[in-house]
């Protein structure tokens, strides 16, 4: 089954729409769906041209094609366990929020958010992503725990914050302190970032650009090779964060630390 | 007329031993406050009745109309914010949450402009602090970091830490050690026995080092971090390990340069590694007279100090998305009541623009920098001085203020209320 | 006022009034239990079901400071439990630390209508009182801290006990407090520094008094000033493995009753029933403290059981939360309070998993079965500290069931019944005994019976919850599932005479009273004149005098026990 979502012109486009309600499964059988725009709710069809075409028995059948002016639709995909979401454009803060299973792919930017508290499935962001990708909610102690999330671009601050499992790969560059307070999984930064890691306690980081700055709390603990993007790395090896009793890896590139040795009389 | 044990109403200090002599409704002096404090007491613009935009043009208007017009805008919105609070007492910030959830408004507080970043740095490691008359009494060692007392909090420290002497602190001025630290020489570094120089954005860092060489892995610390020598590193860290009670107070530079609440969250993870040897409290100074109390209110009803999301019926917080600021950086909101502060001040400009295209109305004694953005104004007595009510101080000491005199202007409870009752009318 | 209620058939048991389970009617006029119901009344036919004056939690933390910031920190519980605005309800959030109006809807429906905060400080009463305001369905009264007060430790120091009397007389009216709280006496004190007391005869840094000295002296003065409630206490050493032997010390404390209450109430003595020396070699100690609390009538107990999953310790103990802290290492609040006490918070999950919490989790259960008299061992869970009271009906089911005590041994760690006699113990309470642990108990212990407070008898307070139980039809060793349903929602709430809540919906706004003590003492006594409390005042606190007072403003509907002090 495909369900094509094309949004309508709105009075107020400025106002978010959530939309937890747009997952694979929920369009198995006809219902009601609704979604709140601002603080008013309203039937989806008051917000989308809604276009339905072939059956499904199973939400892993369902694939929903959304398009128009996507940017401000929030929480889009949100529990999904199935099946497939396709975004042409941009699309709204907290797109597959604890999604467990099944594909988001976004062919714009993400906004903040993305993917947070995720369990398992995969999340592809052709363009950019925001602020704390792959990250949690305020005051708990775990983040994403599961699943994958590839972003082409470049993604804000904070970007997996509290990881403990799953993976997320930025190809282009992160802002500050990726990787803050993470204590599982994988984050892998294809470009650029500052102080990766701040309080990290577990997982591995690994960042093949320049890292910026690095905190004084890692120690070195030799190196080894890495590939990324078909091209093999030499990494230097940091254990940390040491000021938070910490026992995470931090994988950044031998030349990154010795252009900056001068500065840094550890290495 | 003098009236004696006056609370301030102007900072987070919340001084309450100020005599104010009166007569009719004119304060003729103030004594023991600050000049902050005389400003605000003796300070005048205040709004005649109320106005409202017609065109480009401001026109007198009544309270009732004021009111109903107010209530209309709230309820045709979709997206309402509720933005201020700081200036006004509790028993009206109560009102605007219920007002709120009735709504499915955000409501959130001028936090989101100063200690929100701390309040999210609480919610992940917690907050070791104390009431204020603790470090008077007790400590031998105050720190401020990123903070400047001395002229935003002048009587911080005659009041509560290095000029004034406590129990078991009888000489304050010899027995208390002050370390400032921050990015540049302030009045209040001029009379530190230790100055902490950090280059900007660098606090971070320097309280990773310092909260590693408290746990003895000192040995990892460069030659310098953040533009400050291992030397003097160690050497602060040695002063907080021998202090019996030390204190820790922070400020704007710290919640608001880069790395914002992880800034506060590492200060808080040192003050808790602190405690492993010694006593260290931790506290923000918080600024906008109360508040503190608009962060307790709004956490007792509905769970969350600020940036309180109704849209969906049930209270969703989320700094960063519900926050004021950001809300109006993305013009998400088409509605916005400003109670008791001044966005049009302390915002940024492409807020304070979206402020000025849609509905602005505000309820504030004074006219203000918001003034200048709003469609409608609604003055009211001034807390603290034409009205009473409670108020928290910064380490969450709750007072009730004392009202001077009477003048004819109705408190924010009276006008709020009058809006709520509107409102509960409409929704039925 | 309405024209009034008349509950027909209800199935009452109201120990105070010797009642143990008669069908009845029930007639209320102008918020009170009457002989007979006005013509007109509205009728609820009670159907047989379980009908109980409402109930009253003698120890919970719901409201002021540290329960404030219990929320503020924890935006993930927040959101564990969340209702919008609904009729006259307000929106609630929260889980272990529900918002005020959370904790009220959610007592409400199970029946409560009246709460003890468990700790206030003084200086910041004025907050807890705003909270009281903010959960209407239940009267309040506020617990007062007294445990790290100075001029109660010099009172003290100088053998002074008609002083310190008087500094509770006046504190307790200054603050519209109801009773005296000390948790961890002394300790608070310490904590100051950083440090704690090992000991009940191990000095306060500077004071140099005892915590038994402290206990003492104010089980002393309390009595001078003939508070309704007794001292409060929250015993030394919370927590810590081998503290049975402190809380048994403690017990001897208590001199025997003159009147028909204790002389101490010992707080969530779960908590303070450990055997062994380390969390490796913990151990129950329930018999130990069973037997004598069994052979002191004026020694009066609560639970303080603990239930398995997540929730939020709250305690003015501030040393205990950071070695809580340090074990656990999550986040860690603490807050001191100049001159007076202190408090820390931290969240924490019991596991099945955990020994040391199974072995928790029995103590609990244990010191109920084992306790002879139930008015003498009160059902408590500490709320939040033990667990939410949302759990108060699960408990009630494991006292009144040996079978689901059974099933349970099944789910945790097995070498428990190695380290706790509760599986040896067959007793299963009965509804009476629920009836005494929950409300009758505490109207008693608190000493609010005279106030029409627990019971049922015509003049008392209609506050009366009706159960979807029938226990003329329900053998609740068996039928365990169905009581506890039955006591997480009334069929009906009423308080002060009007439904408050109906099959588990709040139907009112409600408007609730604060209790608060005042005793009259001859002026000589009066601290508010006395020159040194008056000096010190001035020159330690950070809050003048004068604005210390809580304003009567505060209670909307405030009532005043007053006592004549023998002073
Ligand atoms: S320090 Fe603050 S509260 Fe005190 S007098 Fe000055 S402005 Fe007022
Ligand atoms: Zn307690």
């Amino acid at each position: 089954m495909r369900v094509i979502l094309k949004t309508r012109p709105r009075k107020k486009p400025h106002v978010p729409i959530e939309a937890e309600g747009i997952i694979p499964q929920n369009f198995l059988r006809k219902n009601d769906l609704t979604v709140y725009e601002g603080n008013r709710e309203r039937n989806l069809e008051d917000l989308f041209f809604v276009t339905v075409e072939g059956p499904a028995v199973s939400p892993d059948q369902v694939e929903i094609i959304l398009t128009g002016d996507t940017g401000r639709i929030k929480r889009v995909g949100e529990y999904m366990n199935a099946g497939r979401i396709i975004i042409e454009g941009d699309i709204g803060m907290h797109c597959g929020n604890f999604m467990s299973a099944g594909e988001i792919i976004i062919r714009g930017n993400a906004d903040a958010w993305l993917g947070r508290e995720m369990r398992g499935g995969r999340i592809l962001c052709e363009g950019t992503a925001g602020d704390y990708c792959g990250a949690g909610y305020r005051g708990e102690k775990r983040g994403m725990r599961g699943g994958t999330i590839e972003v082409m671009g470049n993604a804000g601050d904070f970007v997996a914050e509290y990881l403990s499992g799953g993976e997320v790969i930025i190809h282009g560059n992160c802002g500050d302190l990726p990787g803050v307070e993470m204590r599982g999984g994988t984050l892998v930064i294809g470009g650029n970032c500052s102080r990766p890691c701040g309080n990290m306690t577990g997982g591995t980081c690994m960042v093949i650009g320049d890292p910026g700055e690095l905190l004084p709390s890692f120690r070195r603990n030799g190196s080894t090779e890495v590939e990324f993007g078909g091209k093999k790395f030499r990494m230097a090896v940091f254990r940390g964060d040491v000021a938070n009793r910490g026992k995470g890896t931090l994988l950044v590139k031998e030349e990154a630390i010795i252009s900056r040795s001068g500065r840094d009389e550890r290495l | 007329m003098r009236i004696e044990d006056v609370v301030c109403p102007f900072c987070g200090c919340l001084c309450d031993d100020l005599v104010v002599s009166v007569e009719g409704t004119k304060v003729l002096s103030v004594e023991n406050g600050c000049t902050l404090a005389t400003e605000k007491f003796t300070g005048d613009h205040r709004l005649a009745h109320p106005i409202r935009r017609t065109g480009g043009a401001w026109e007198k208007t009544t309270y009732d109309d004021a009111i109903r017009e107010t209530a209309e805008i709230l309820l045709d919105a979709e997206r309402p914010l509720l933005y201020g609070w700081s200036g006004t007492f509790v028993e009206a910030q109560t009102l605007g949450v219920h007002m709120a959830e009735l709504l499915g408004a955000v409501i959130d507080n001028t936090s989101t402009v100063c200690h929100g970043p701390s309040i999210m740095a609480i919610q992940e490691v917690g907050h070791p602090g104390c009431t204020l008359g603790q470090v008077k009494n007790r400590a031998d060692v105050i720190v401020y970091w990123g903070a400047n007392p001395i002229e935003a909090h002048p009587r911080h420290m005659s009041r509560y830490t290095t000029f004034t002497d406590g129990f078991f602190v009888k000489s304050a001025f010899r027995e208390r050690k002050v370390i400032v630290v921050d990015i540049r020489e302030t009045d209040s570094s001029e009379i530190a026995d230790e100055f902490v120089k950090v280059t900007p954005g660098g606090d971070y860092a320097v309280l990773t080092a310092l909260r590693m060489i408290v746990r003895g892995k000192g040995d990892l610390v460069p030659a310098t971090v953040s533009g400050v020598t291992r030397e003097q590193l160690f050497r602060v860290a040695e002063i907080c390990l021998s202090a019996r009670f030390g204190a820790i107070f922070f400020g704007l530079g710290l919640t608001m340069s880069r790395g914002k609440s992880k800034n506060i969250r590492n200060a808080i993870e040192l003050t808790e590694e602190l405690n492993r040897h010694t006593k260290f409290t931790i506290s923000p100074m918080r600024g906008h007279w109360n508040v503190y109390g608009s962060n307790e209110v709004f956490t007792w009803i509905t769970g969350y100090p600020y940036a309180v999301d109704f849209s969906r019926g049930i209270a969703f917080y989320n700094p960063g998305e519900t926050t004021s600021v950001d809300l109006l950086r993305r013009k998400e909101c088409d509605a916005c009541l400003v109670v008791a502060s001044d966005p049009g001040a302390h915002f940024p400009r492409a807020c304070a623009e979206h402020l000025a295209s849609i509905p602005t109305v505000q309820i504030d004694p004074h006219v203000n920098a918001t003034t200048h953005l709003s469609r409608i104004q609604i003055p009211v007595a001034v807390t603290g001085i034409d009205a009473e009510g409670t108020a928290y101080r910064m380490d969450g000491v709750p007072i009730r203020t004392r009202k001077l005199f009477s003048t004819g202007y109705p408190d924010d409870v009276a006008v709020l209320g009058r809006v709520y009752s509107l409102v509960k009318e409409a929704k039925g | 006022m309405t024209q009034g209620i008349l509950i027909k058939n209800a199935y009452v048991i109201d120990p105070l009034s010797g009642i143990r389970g008669e069908i009845m009617d029930i007639a209320i006029r102008d918020g009170r239990i009457v002989e007979d119901a006005l013509p007109g009344s509205e009728v609820i036919d009670a159907g047989g079901c379980l009908t109980l004056p409402g109930g009253i939690d003698s120890h919970s933390h719901v409201c002021g400071t540290k329960v404030n910031f219990g929320r503020y920190m924890s935006p993930e519980d927040m959101r564990a439990g969340r209702t919008s605005r609904k009729g006259v309800m307000h929106v609630t959030s929260g889980y272990s630390v529900p918002t005020t109006f959370g904790n009220s809807y959610r007592y409400s429906t199970m029946g409560y209508t009246t709460v003890l905060e468990g700790a206030m400080a003084p200086l910041e009463a004025r907050h807890t009182h705003e909270e009281f305001t903010a959960t209407p369905h239940q009267d309040m009264l506020a617990n007062t801290l007294f445990d790290g007060n100075w001029s109660v430790m010099e009172a003290v120091r100088e053998k002074d006990v008609k002083r310190a009397a008087a500094i509770v007389a006046w504190t307790l009216a200054a603050v519209k407090g109801f009773a005296i709280k000390l948790t961890n006496p002394g300790g608070t004190e310490a904590w100051g520094w950083g440090k704690d007391v090992s000991h009940i005869h191990d000095p306060v840094p500077y004071f140099e008094v005892t915590p038994a000295e402290i206990i003492s002296t104010m089980i002393q003065a309390n009595e001078i000033l003939r508070l309704p409630h007794s001292v409060h206490l929250h015993c030394n050493n919370l927590g810590v493995p081998g503290n049975f032997r402190t809380t048994l010390e403690t017990m001897d404390l208590a001199p025997p009753a003159g009147g028909d209450r204790q002389t101490l109430y010992l707080t969530h003595v779960q908590f303070h029933s450990y055997g062994g020396t380390t969390w490796r070699d913990i151990s129950s100690k329930s018999e130990e403290i069973a037997r004598s609390l069994n052979s002191k009538p004026q020694v009066v107990i609560d639970m303080g059981q603990i239930m398995f999953g997540r929730t939020t310790t709250m305690t003015a103990d501030g040393p205990m939360e950071f070695k809580l802290y340090m074990l656990h290492h999550n986040k860690w609040s603490n807050h001191d309070v100049e001159l007076e006490t202190g408090s820390g918070i931290i969240p924490v999950y019991y596991s099945r998993k955990s020994l040391v919490n199974c072995v928790m989790w029995a103590i609990g259960l244990e010191l109920a079965l084992l306790a002879k008299n139930p008015w003498q061992c009160l059902l408590s869970t500490d709320n939040p500290n033990g667990a939410p009271f949302v759990k108060y009906p699960e408990i009630i089911a494991l006292l009144m069931s040996r079978r689901m005590r059974e099933n349970e041994r099944e789910e945790i760690d097995p070498r428990t019944e190695h380290y706790v006699p509760l599986f040896a113990l067959d007793r299963e309470l009965d509804w009476y005994d629920i009836a005494v642990m929950t409300r009758a108990g505490q109207a008693k212990a608190m000493g609010i019976t005279r106030i029409g407070k627990g019971h049922l008898s015509p003049g008392a307070q209609a506050d009366v919850a009706i159960y979807p139980l029938k226990p003329d039809n329900l053998d609740p060793s068996v039928d365990y599932q169905q009581v506890m349903a039955g006591f997480s929602r009334t069929l009906y709430t009423i308080k002060r005479g009007r439904v408050v809540a109906r099959d588990g919906d709040v139907v009112v706004e409600g408007a609730n009273s604060t209790i608060w003590t005042r005793s009259r003492v001859p002026p000589e006594y009066d601290m508010g004149s006395d020159p040194e409390f008056t000096r010190k005042f001035d020159q330690y606190y950070t809050v003048r005098l004068r604005n210390y007072p809580v304003q009567d403003v505060y209670l909307p509907r405030g009532v005043c026990i007053e006592t004549e002090a023998a002073l």
